[in-house]
């Protein structure tokens, strides 16, 4: 019970303001000194010292999970991507890049939101870090949509969807988890999980035009530079893409060719942009100074969220709730539409509270025994559940991706704006998750 | 009376199987054996989200169990290693017999009484493969340059012959091994490998030479072990004697059966062992690699002294005994 | 005085995170000099490899306390924009007494014990070729804490300089993460 309270204080306080890492922890703590004392109470005759020493036992193992975090070299793309993020939007490259794919759209509307879903995609093909790819996209393609009259919420929504993608598009931290959970090969999972992002690529373009189309204040066109034709300026715009162009395919390449692993192409397309920021004499100690610090700032403040967060769910399970949780998993009904439907319904739901990794090894393993027994192809569920735990990062009020664009946003952009924004991205999520769940086939499953 | 709870943390994810079964085959165990009055509640990793912390939180008091493998505190002493496996070392019969009826308890004794935590063996997974390797090596010059995720003492033999050794998360392997990142690793066995998919990445599959034995093992905080009624301690002993026994037998198991699944999907996978040349030079590596410690660690070398001396009398045992009974079924045509 | 005070605590702040900037650099060509060691010249060392996440660390831990005097940290803020300076700054006070000095505090705390394991054992790297010292690392759990809690300082006294009504309430705009 102290755990699902614990949620609800952490909502309300987190409205206070003050920064949302320390809110986190703040909460772990209070919670968990109440939670160390019901822990204590069956047991009768509980002294303070008991308590206190309880309390402290269970917050002594915080270094344990701050030195795995630090340990963790996946997330070593956050920081390497993020300067990658800074530097090109510094060299003004990143506005040359998505003004110039944005100019290509002609009078179509949408384009610089289009673009941004489609670099999104690449970023997303050469990591699975959230973190990384929603702040390095929310450097350079944010002031560039603002700048040019797009809608607050539609840029904010436009740049986490996009970000987002690196946990379903491959590799993916969620669809490595899942495979070990599955006992799946993460390899066949890789593939599985291709085309439902494609489709979620598909999908947001999609949106994007429509959206603009209906509403054309959201997302304005570009304006022609005045007395230029159109096919100069398309001339014009294609060179201007392929340097910053190059560079993402350069990242990509080095995984695919097996140069560097993700994460390490993450120091490639770095070392990249400086390269590409002194070609266009864009490069002095300036700007270094500023992009590294920035940077030192940003991937501070996810790694405080990240500290906060696992004081969070230390507490939560010190506490008992993840035991609350597998109770009620276990009494889903055997029957394969009731199942199937039920299982993504709570698994969003749980999805807006904790985050994906422990939904993987304390709701999943639950879940696997009763879809094998209803004959359920393990690759189709697993990517079902891969598809939900990746919106959960783009759900109101923990989801990360939210708090990280907010983190790099202009002091203009509202939290309200953000979660306004994403509203329709979850919706697309959950449309394209209906159709893997109704059309298999479609995506090359079983079902 | 005043039931007991304790907690767990192993090293591994709760649903990594075998490594995972035997803390929650003793949990089960337990509960019922004490009616319901010794609770063990197993955490796994997604839970305390310190896998390489265990030892350190069991000699805390933050955890009355461990499950974990000895080799993991390697960088805390280097004779934790004998409790797990070594390059060459015993298979596990012959070490199981060193660990209960040599000197190998002692040793474990001595090695973690200033850890605060008593030790027990926790579960072997068999004789390990020698990894997976995308291209075949013929000579020992084969592995200069070679780059290959192959931790602990057999990547320090390893480099020694010139093989380039990489730290990979795991999470990032398999695409590692797929792109070329990496030319080889080194995981478990069949049972384990399937999971982790490298046999679509990588053709030749390496007999073993570098972990013949690897025992898991149970961390138990000494304080909290000896508040514990006799009858508990007994049955809590005798519950990690079974669950790490039961451990080996299923992943003899699941590497049966996951072995009889990759041989029919990709039948042009190669079973190789290395040739003898390189092999004699893996030998000698090995023992430089002991030398060298031994000649820093006096107790290293009374260990190791200890270790092989048995393995020579265990040998001649399992030659008699296990090797040429597997010979005879050889020519029997009974397998190739 | 209290101004005064602030300025000065500004000014060590600056530096630890100037140095952190560096060691950002440094990370870049680390990573990308191990990629280069070991494709072109199939020679890596465990130890670069290691220092890859020692600095990562490094940057990070002492990075989060730099991110608090320039107010990065990411807040919720749909109230807290609509409140008055003076209300912010209490916010910031008393979230900074109540919320991060306890977390900090308990941080410190339970890294004691942590950091004398690795110290009393000599414990180095599981590796072979891998860095030695692993308490040094470990240390720099506690001490970034405290360094946070230097910080939390210098973080109060500014919100406490700006009710007393010595300081503007905006932090200077040329720092903002994006222009
Ligand atoms: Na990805
Ligand atoms: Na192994």
């Amino acid at each position: 019970m102290i755990g699902l309270l614990m949620f609800l204080a952490a909502l309300i306080l987190l409205v206070v303001g003050y920064p949302v890492a320390f809110t986190f922890g703040a909460v772990s703590i209070y919670f968990g000194a109440l939670a160390a004392l019901f822990e204590l109470l069956p047991d009768g005759g509980v002294t303070l010292v008991d308590w206190w020493d309880e309390f402290l036992s269970m917050f002594s193992m915080m270094p344990f999970r701050i030195y795995s975090i630090m340990t963790n070299k996946i997330l070593m793309a956050v920081p390497l991507f993020i300067f990658m993020g800074i530097v090109l939007q510094k060299s003004e490259l990143a506005e040359r890049l998505l003004e110039s794919m944005g100019t290509l759209f002609g009078k179509v509307r949408g384009g610089l939101a289009i673009s941004t879903v489609l670099i999104g995609a690449l970023l997303a093909a050469s990591t699975g870090v959230v973190g990384a790819s929603v702040v390095a996209m929310g450097v350079i393609s944010l002031p560039i949509m603002l700048r040019h009259d797009y809608d607050k919420a539609l840029s904010t929504g436009t740049i986490c969807a996009a970000g987002t993608l690196g946990q379903i598009i491959p590799p993916s931290i969620v669809l490595i988890v899942l495979a070990d959970v599955f006992q799946l090969p993460v390899g066949d999972l890789f593939k599985a999980a291709i085309w439902p992002g494609m489709a979620l690529v598909g999908v947001y373009i999609l949106y994007i035009l429509v959206v603009s189309f209906l509403k054309p204040s959201v997302a304005p066109a570009l304006k022609p530079e005045e007395g230029v034709r159109y096919g100069a300026s398309v001339k014009k715009a294609l060179i201007a893409i392929i340097p910053p162009l190059t560079l993402i395919v350069l990242v990509l390449g080095s995984i695919f060719a097996g140069i560097a692993t993700p994460t390490e192409s993450a120091s490639l397309g770095a070392l990249g942009s400086l390269i590409l920021a002194a070609i266009y004499r864009k490069l002095d100690y300036r700007m270094v100074k500023e992009a590294s610090l920035e940077t030192v700032k940003t991937t501070s403040m996810v790694f405080a969220i990240l500290v906060g967060a696992t004081a969070f769910s230390m507490v939560f399970i010190y506490s008992g709730a993840d035991e609350i949780v597998e109770n009620f998993m276990t009494q889903l009904p055997g029957e394969k539409w009731g199942f199937l439907i039920l299982t993504m319904a709570i698994i969003m739901f749980l999805g807006f509270f904790i985050d994906f990794f422990e939904i993987s090894y304390i709701v999943v393993p639950i879940l696997l025994p009763i879809a094998q027994k209803i004959g359920i192809d393990p690759m189709w569920f697993a990517i079902l559940i891969a598809l939900n735990l990746q919106s959960s990062f783009l759900t109101p009020p923990f989801g990360f991706s939210l708090f990280y664009l907010k983190g790099v946003a202009p002091l203009e952009v509202r939290t309200t704006d953000i979660y306004r924004g994403v509203i329709p991205f979850i919706i697309l999520q959950i449309l394209v998750l209906a159709s893997i769940v109704l059309f298999p086939a479609l995506y090359g499953f079983k079902g | 009376a005043k039931k007991i709870r304790w907690k767990l943390a192993e090293t591994w994810p709760s649903t990594l199987t075998p490594l995972a079964s035997p803390p929650a085959k003793l949990a089960a165990w337990m509960k019922e054996m004490s009616n319901g009055e010794f609770i063990i509640k197993v955490e796994g990793k997604e839970k305390h989200k310190a896998p390489l912390g265990i030892l350190d939180m069991v000699k805390g008091g933050q955890y009355q169990m461990g499950h974990s493998g000895s080799y993991y505190w390697k960088g805390k002493d280097i004779n934790t290693v004998w409790f797990c496996t070594v390059p060459f070392g015993m298979t596990p019969s012959e070490q199981y017999a060193w660990f209960y009826y040599g000197n190998g308890k002692k040793y474990m004794k001595e090695v973690y009484d200033k850890f605060g935590v008593y030790n027990y063996p926790g579960g072997n997974t068999g004789n390990q493969m020698g990894g997976w390797f995308r291209k075949e090596i013929k000579t020992v010059d084969d592995l200069k340059g070679l780059k290959m995720r192959i931790p602990g003492l057999a990547g320090e033999v390893m480099a020694k012959l010139g093989v380039n050794v990489t730290n990979i998360p795991a999470g990032e392997l398999y695409t590692a091994l797929d792109r070329g990142t990496i030319d080889a690793l080194e995981w478990v066995g069949p049972g384990m490998d399937i999971k982790m998919g490298f046999y679509k990445v990588a053709k030749y599959y390496y007999t073993g030479w570098h972990e013949p034995a690897s025992e898991m093992q149970f961390l138990v905080n000494k304080k909290a072990f000896d508040k514990l009624p006799k009858k508990y301690q007994t049955m809590l002993e005798v519950g990690m004697k079974a669950a790490a026994m039961d451990m080996y037998i299923e992943n003899f198991a699941a590497s049966v059966d996951a072995w009889q699944k990759i041989k029919k999907e990709h039948p042009e996978i190669q079973v190789k062992t290395f040739p003898l040349p390189v092999l004699k030079a893996l030998k000698k590596a090995a023992d430089e690699v002991y030398d060298e410690y031994a000649a820093k660690n006096p107790k290293f070398k009374e260990i190791r002294d200890d270790y092989f001396s048995y393995m020579k009398k265990a040998r001649q045992w399992s030659m008699m005994s296990q090797y040429y009974y597997l010979q005879t079924s050889k020519e029997l045509g009974i397998t190739k | 005085m209290l101004t005064k005070l602030e300025k000065v605590t500004d000014r060590i702040i600056d530096g630890v995170g100037y140095l952190t900037g560096v060691l950002m650099i440094w990370l870049i060509l680390n990573v990308a000099w191990d990629v280069m060691m070991r494709y072109v010249f199939h020679d890596s060392s465990i130890a670069m490899q290691e220092l890859e996440w020692h600095t990562f660390a490094v940057i990070m831990l002492y990075g989060t306390g730099y991110a608090l005097r320039y107010n990065a940290h990411v807040r919720v803020d749909f109230l807290y924009d609509r409140l008055t300076p003076r209300k912010q700054a209490w916010i910031n006070i008393l979230g900074t007494i109540f919320f991060l000095l306890p977390l900090a505090l308990l941080v410190i705390y339970g890294s004691w014990e942590f950091v004398m394991d690795a110290y009393t054992t000599h414990e180095i790297s599981e590796d072979p070729g891998g860095l030695p010292y692993r308490w040094i690392i470990k240390a720099q759990i506690p001490l970034a804490f405290i360094f946070l809690i230097f910080c939390a300082f210098n973080f109060m006294l500014h919100n406490i300089n700006i009710l007393r009504g010595a300081e503007a309430p905006l932090p200077e705009p040329e720092e903002e993460v994006i222009e």
